[in-house]
């Protein structure tokens, strides 16, 4: 998708300002980015077809996504706002609660997103992809950084 | 647009596969379409299995390009005709597997009941696909 087109889906972008960080691949999806994940697509499908955290819920809810995290060593908090020795993440919902997207907060306080099967952005703000595609941020959870 | 060649001419081109970034792929899709859609009539294009499931595969890639659920990228309208296709689609998928990976896992394991990925290989979009091509060999689908 070109800049373009990313634009045209998620118009805050324009103002802000973002950059595409990586080729466009489907090797993994928002979730596991934000888990710093590269290598494997997360999904709690009802087919089983791809990973989940073996003790978390295949359900497409806040909770079951929360406690996919919590499982490497998330907790939910509530500021977005970049933490010195915290690394942050924020799960999107839509109007029935349910997760649409996950985004990773980098050392700059910016945030890093996989958008769907396309590239990663670098992002200034939560907001700047919240609407039509994924949302808002339902959920921010926060654990210390690796030494 | 002034097309010269007869109509069979275009629509028997053997496209190269020569694309060497998604938007060159994209274009050959496009420009694939577009052929199909100049001329072929509506009847051929619901007869003919590998017109159908192009046309279903590139509206579903275009509308299901910033979703990150699988569960609602396999549940778009053109998704699930492509399922509907059956056995037909399964030849049809695992070629389109071999040049450039897809969420196709739904949609092979929907018609055929199988399921040739090892635990271990869930989630890795290379390792699924591979799986499901040495399954098609194995079946004669390739």
């Amino acid at each position: 998708m070109s800049g373009e087109e990313i634009e045209k889906a998620f118009p805050n972008l324009q103002i802000t300002g973002y950059s595409i960080t990586s080729p466009a691949t489907l090797e993994y999806n928002c979730i596991a980015w934000a888990a710093g994940e590269s290598q494997s697509w997360w999904e709690p499908d009802p087919l089983s077809l791809y990973y989940w955290p073996s003790n978390t819920p295949r359900q497409y809810t806040a909770e079951a996504y929360k406690k996919a995290y919590e499982n490497i060593g998330y907790a939910v908090c509530n500021n977005p706002a970049y933490e010195e020795g915290f690394e942050k993440i924020a799960i999107y919902i839509d109007i029935h609660g349910k997760p649409t997207h996950a985004a990773r907060q980098l050392i700059s306080g910016n945030w890093t997103s996989k958008l769907g099967q396309l590239e990663d952005i670098e992002h200034v703000a939560l907001d700047d992809i919240a609407g039509q595609y994924y949302g808002s941020v339902g959920v921010i959870m926060k654990r210390p950084k690796e030494k | 647009m002034i097309l010269t060649c007869p109509p069979y001419y275009y629509s028997n081109i053997e496209m190269v596969d020569t694309a060497v970034c998604r938007e060159s792929e994209k274009m050959r899709e496009e420009y694939t379409r577009m052929i199909e859609h100049y001329f072929l009539p509506i009847s051929t294009q619901q007869s003919n299995p590998e017109t159908r499931f192009l046309t279903l595969k590139t509206q579903w890639e275009a509308d299901t390009a910033l979703l990150s659920s699988v569960t609602e990228i396999a549940m778009h309208p053109a998704y699930q005709q492509i399922i509907g296709m059956g056995h037909t689609a399964i030849r049809l998928i695992l070629l389109e597997m071999k040049k450039r990976p897809g969420h196709w896992f739904w949609a092979l394991k929907s018609i055929t009941g199988e399921d040739p990925v090892l635990p271990e290989q869930r989630g890795r979009i290379k390792e699924m696909t591979r799986a499901w091509l040495l399954w098609g060999k194995e079946h004669n689908y390739l």
